[in-house]
């Protein structure tokens, strides 16, 4: 806090320095980091919850959609849920947001971020299903390129693996610290192996398909995303069988890529962003904010956020000091 | 439509930040000789008067003209003294510096104003963002430069809730170190000196350890500050805490404004 003070007949500055400062030599711990960057997520989610859209009826439509394709067992309560939500839209869809805003606020917030991060992981697998209809995996609509397999499941995700808590004193990269290097690059190996399936099935090869769907993409978007959109999508018409095969073998080699040596591990650990990027401009339109009907930004930035989580760090992670995190490591 | 009661709400929580930053100028007793005038206490009261209206229809305040101009300013200065703090404490200023977020937070409001155009006969204000003919009212130029801002600040907001809770604004008042310490920054606005009070570890703190450049002008801390001589009412109010708990909520308050344009 600074100001301009007039005193003696002169202008002076005058600034309470110390009472924003930064304080030298502080340094801001990688998962602690990283688990501000899901905070700004949920807290982002929340926001576009909050928009005009998602109280009125497209919103209910979008809930119900997502049943089709899925197994009986699935659809029925999604359309119960649409059902609900949209007898009691507006007082739904703000618990809805408010709930995400507690989400994000309660994990930047140090003493509350287990309770939060334990919340997030529940909250996120009841939207995966009621929400997003399990991300289309049973009902073959899944595609890298609009966020399978489900947006939402990474936040789980990530919540588990940026845990405050060493289950290994020595981990090899931050999404290690909480459940093991085994296990995270298991996860890891999943996640992307499951990419590289949905890339080749039968919807996604098809000539067309990636083009449809790019080219969908593009309605309402500003000038410079519908002109990317228009181009990819004339880069890749009936390209669909090549388009996909190439992008399985780069999911491929990323998700085997954090088994390999802390050098080539960053490559494909860079590649990963890339693809995430790319898929997240081109295939989700930054989540069709920019429309104004946008839920969530999609998968995209949670992909970068999951590959930052198991970038190697050289140095032994020490855990956090005990101010941290409820009196524990965060 | 997003209900109106829900923008009223928001707008009540702009009226509180508003009502906070007028009792933290008078706390300060700007009017005294030797007494401080706290730019961001102005920012916010200004920001949170003109959310306020922006979001509440019934809530009639300045002119878009006018808060274009209140903005512009404000923008200009916030952006001088964060190049003044880049200076003195290189890029990093941009990300950790107080100035960087009132500079965000100002740019943003002239944004709202300059980028949204009000279809109103009227033309005072911006009618509210709840307002019957809300959505059809505005039209907004830019949109990729709103989701923009919205991330910053919601990166901003995050980070404020971050130290917040790990104790790195007291919320104890404001006091100032009876010790008279040399704190060296730039000279700025050709003040041949300044005067800062700081808490006594951080002064240290920042005198030995920021790495301030040679050449810089002298800040002398010292006297009393504006919360010593007050109630413990009047010093929590002065507090850190209380000022980034105003951020806080102005920041998410106004990345909600800007998603709710797009």
């Amino acid at each position: 806090m600074s100001g301009v003070a007039v005193a003696g007949g002169r202008t002076a500055w005058r600034g309470r320095l110390g009472t924003e400062a930064q304080p030298a030599g502080r340094r801001l711990d990688a998962r602690r980091a990283l688990q501000l960057g899901l905070a700004a997520s949920w807290l982002l989610d929340a926001l576009l919850q909050y928009q005009s859209f998602m109280y009125g009826k497209g919103f209910t439509q979008m809930i119900g959609g997502t049943g089709a394709g899925n197994p009986s067992v699935i659809a029925r309560p999604i359309t119960w849920n649409a059902t609900l939500v949209s007898h009691h839209q507006v007082l739904a869809n703000t618990v809805f947001a408010t709930v995400q805003l507690l989400l994000g606020a309660g994990i930047a917030f140090r003493p509350t971020l287990r309770v939060a991060l334990a919340a997030s992981i529940a909250w996120a697998l009841g939207v995966w299903w009621f929400g997003e209809g399990l991300g289309g995996v049973l009902s073959g609509a899944a595609s890298p390129f609009n966020g399978a397999p489900g947006a939402v499941l990474i936040y789980a995700l990530l919540a588990v693996l940026l845990w405050p808590a060493d289950r290994e004193m020595a981990a090899p990269f931050t999404a290690a610290r909480a459940v093991g290097a085994h296990v995270a690059r298991a996860l890891w190996l999943v996640l992307w192996l499951s990419l590289a399936y949905f890339a080749l099935t039968p919807a996604n090869r098809a000539p067309q398909s990636l083009n449809g769907m790019i080219a969908s993409m593009e309605s309402g978007q500003p000038g410079w995303l519908s002109a990317i959109d228009r181009g990819a999508a004339t880069l890749v018409a009936n390209q669909g069988l090549a388009a996909s095969i190439v992008l399985a073998i780069a999911l491929v080699v990323i998700a085997v890529g954090v088994y390999l040596p802390p050098s080539a591990a960053k490559v494909t650990l860079v590649l990963a962003i890339v693809v995430a990027l790319v898929i997240w401009v081109v295939g989700e339109a930054l989540g069709a904010i920019l429309t104004g009907g946008g839920t969530d930004p999609n998968s995209g930035p949670l992909l970068v956020l999951l590959a930052l989580a198991y970038w190697p760090i050289t140095a032994v992670t020490a855990p956090a000091p005990s101010a941290s995190a409820g009196g524990k490591a965060a | 439509m997003t209900p109106a009661w829900i923008l009223d709400i928001f707008a009540g929580l702009m009226l509180v930040v508003a009502a906070v930053s007028a009792a933290r100028l008078v706390a300060a007793r700007p009017w005294q000789r030797g007494s401080l005038l706290i730019d961001t206490d102005v920012a916010h009261l200004l920001m949170a008067i003109a959310m306020a209206g922006m979001l509440a229809s019934s809530l009639g305040t300045l002119s878009n003209t006018g808060w274009d101009v209140v903005f512009a300013l404000m923008t200009a200065w916030f952006a001088f003294r964060v190049f003044v703090d880049a200076r003195a404490n290189g890029i990093r200023a941009l990300a950790g510096g107080h100035c960087a977020p009132h500079l965000t937070h100002s740019a943003a409001m002239l944004y709202m104003f300059a980028a949204v155009t009000a279809r109103a006969a009227n033309g005072s204000g911006m009618s509210g963002m709840g307002g019957p003919s809300a959505s059809a009212m505005e039209a907004l130029r830019y949109p990729t430069l709103a989701f923009a801002f919205a991330l910053i600040l919601i990166g901003y907001s995050i980070r404020d809730i971050d130290q917040l809770s790990g104790r790195r604004y007291s919320s104890a008042p404001a006091r100032v170190p009876l010790a008279r310490v040399a704190v060296a920054i730039p000279a700025m606005a050709g003040a041949a000196a300044a005067t800062a009070t700081l808490p006594g570890p951080r002064a240290t703190e920042l005198a030995g350890g920021n790495g301030i450049p040679a050449g810089s002008a002298t800040v002398e801390v010292a006297g009393s500050g504006s919360g010593s001589g007050g109630s413990a009412v009047g010093g929590i109010l002065l507090s850190p805490a209380v000022t980034v708990g105003c951020r806080i909520t102005m920041g998410v308050t106004m990345a909600l404004m800007l998603l709710l344009i797009i």
